[in-house]
This record gives C-alpha cells, sequence and structure tokens, in this order.
C-alpha cells in the first residue's frame, strides 16, 4: 500500500497550482513556489507537448530542478557515514549518478501532470534550515502531504530533502544504499545505480 | 541460644529477600537508580504514535538507548532521548519511529549521517519521520480509489 501511494505521490512532486489566499509570502516558500510555478510552466505548455520536443522539455525540467536542488547535499546526507570514505572524483561520480537515478525515477511522473492543485500550507524557518509544508490534492480530492527540507546557501534555500506522506526520501536511499554498500562495496552500488539509470526497466 | 539463631537467620534471609525485590522491581521497571550515564538530545515529531518513555532507540537494529520522555511541545510531540557517551550522533541523522512488526511497539530508529558536527548533550535531531499510520493509508487509499 504504502508502495504505492510512494509510486503515485512523486508525480505531483514539484507541481504547485497557485492558489491565491492559502500563500505565505518571502523565504523558502517563495523559493520553491518560484520552482514549481517554472516547472508547470514547461509541463503545461501545449508546444512542449509533442514527441519531438520530449529531450528539449525533459532538459528544461532539469533545469528549473537542479536550480533548486542541492544535489551534493542530498547525495551526501544519503551515502551519509561512506560519504568521508570516498575520494573527490567519485563524490562527484555519485552526485551525478544520484540525480540522474532521481530524474530517471521521477521525470515521467512529472511529465503526466494533469491539473492537480498544490497548496502552500506552512513553513517553519530555524536559523539556516527551513521546511516548507505543501498539500497537493488530485482531480480524486486526495490530499498528499508533501513536506520540502531546506537549507539556506549564500541567500538562497535549496531542498536537500523531501519527505511525501511522512517518508523521507533522503532516509529511503540512506538505508538501501547502505544495505548494499554493507553486504558488498560502494562499487557494487555505483554499478547498480549505473544500471538503473542507463537500464529500461 | 538456640532461639536466637533461628531469628537471626529468618532475619537475614527477610533483608536479603527485600534486596533481591528491590532489585527486581528496579530492573524490570528499567528505572536509573544512580542517575543517567550518558546524554540527552531531543527530536521533534509530527506524530509519535504512542511512543512510551522507556521505549527502546536502536541503530542498525541494535538498541543503544532509551526515550526518556515524550512530552506535548507546540502541538507536536517533543521526545527526549538517552544515548550513552559513546553513541555519537551526527547533524544530518534522522530519527524515524518505527513499530516493531505490524501492530507491535513502538521504538525509535536513528539512521546515522555523514556529517562532520555531532549533535551536542541537549541538541536536536532535526531530520525527523514521525510513525506511519497504516489506518490514515488505508483510507486514503481507499478513498482515493472513488
Amino acid at each position: 500500500m504504502i508502495c504505492k501511494r510512494l509510486i503515485m505521490v512523486p508525480l505531483l512532486f514539484f507541481m504547485t497550482l497557485v492558489i491565491s489566499g492559502s500563500s505565505i509570502a518571502g523565504g523558502p516558500t517563495e523559493d520553491v513556489r518560484k520552482t514549481t510555478d517554472r516547472l508547470l510552466a514547461v509541463v503545461s505548455d501545449p508546444a512542449m507537448k509533442s514527441a519531438d520536443m520530449a529531450a528539449e522539455r525533459a532538459r528544461r525540467i532539469r533545469k528549473a530542478v537542479d536550480e533548486r536542488f542541492d544535489w551534493k547535499e542530498m547525495s551526501k546526507r544519503t551515502l551519509a557515514r561512506h560519504w568521508k570514505k570516498r575520494t573527490e572524483r567519485e563524490k562527484e561520480e555519485f552526485i551525478d549518478l544520484f540525480g540522474k537515478l532521481l530524474e530517471r525515477t521521477y521525470l515521467d511522473k512529472v511529465e503526466s501532470y494533469s491539473g492537480e492543485k498544490v497548496l502552500y500550507v506552512g513553513e517553519k524557518v530555524d536559523g539556516k534550515y527551513g521546511i516548507v509544508v505543501v498539500k497537493i490534492v488530485t482531480k480524486k480530492d486526495t490530499e498528499i502531504l508533501v513536506k520540502y527540507k531546506l537549507k539556506n546557501k549564500g541567500g538562497e534555500w535549496l531542498v536537500y530533502d523531501i519527505s511525501i506522506e511522512g517518508v523521507s526520501l533522503v532516509n529511503n536511499y540512506r538505508k538501501q544504499f547502505n544495505s548494499i554498500m554493507t553486504r558488498s562495496s560502494y562499487e557494487d552500488l555505483i554499478k547498480k545505480l549505473r544500471k538503473k539509470v542507463e537500464g529500461k526497466d | 541460644m538456640k532461639k536466637f539463631d533461628l531469628e537471626l537467620a529468618v532475619g537475614v534471609f527477610m533483608i536479603i529477600g527485600i534486596i533481591c525485590l528491590g532489585y527486581l522491581s528496579i530492573k524490570l521497571g528499567k528505572m536509573e537508580v544512580f542517575g543517567d550515564k550518558g546524554y540527552e538530545i531531543q527530536a521533534i515529531f509530527s506524530n509519535s504514535g504512542g511512543l512510551k518513555s522507556g521505549s527502546s532507540v536502536v541503530i542498525a537494529g541494535v538498541e543503544v538507548g532509551r526515550v526518556k520522555r515524550v512530552a506535548l511541545d507546540d502541538y507536536q510531540a517533543k521526545v527526549v532521548l538517552n544515548l550513552p557517551l559513546n553513541v555519537k550522533i551526527q547533524e544530518d541523522a534522522i530519527a524515524s519511529i518505527k513499530t516493531k512488526g505490524l501492530i507491535g511497539e513502538k521504538y525509535v530508529e536513528i539512521t546515522p549521517g555523514g556529517a562532520d558536527e555531532l549533535i551536542e548533550p541537549g541538541g536536536r535531531i532535526r531530520d525527523t519521520q514521525s510513525a506511519i499510520d497504516f489506518e490514515e493509508i488505508i483510507s486514503n487509499y481507499v478513498f482515493g480509489k472513488i
């Protein structure tokens, strides 16, 4: 059941429809909203819908996401205690692979956007950390609670974790990666990631 | 003389019995008599799922500490964990409330992070994952299908 939700929910992941009156001005919410609005503009643009525009659309989505997501921080948090043991080159390779893995997993869901509403329901700032709470309302009126966890870096709020219905993305991958690395090796994890990123399944 | 010996033996036996009882109740009640060893850190959850003080805190399935206190703080659950001094928790560790089995008791699981900064005694685990409410998930799923 959870699995099903986890598959269904990321679909709505980045999407937003600004509803007046429910908005909270400034800070991390503003930054999250900017990115979601840009994503929405891309996915709901009719000119972008055709098959030959698919690559361009994917590129634009990735670009918008890249600006808001702190891939390095995310990778660091997912690898956790294994991060320090990696060389600079390995770290860069991992950041790239991990980014692609998420892109592969979630791009389809983002592209299949069909008018779900996104409400900004809360924000909490504590020093350089912030949380933006977003509620996504599907057309079947199911509500999905998404929490963006952000860190302020040089005045800009960057996402380092997302929790959907209380399940954290970083924690999920952290446990999976840790289990793979404890059972075999980092090389094996990279091999698996690469296969997943390149493969069609 | 003989009578005195008997009374002494009974007295000693009683005292030993009482000490044993005291020891047992402290052990079973998981109380700390000589003050807590270790340090405390906090974690805020939006739903503690009925976590109780005395519940275990585990890392990689190994019990490392206990929940010292669960209290309401700004309509959220503030959980105080007691950990031994040799268990260090990184700043980006994630604390989640889990259930033993499907309907078993609740416990706190910490997945260690990779940050250089450690959480100081009295500090807070920033990233938490609340108890998953199966009922809610099922009801969302069910009503979502209509």
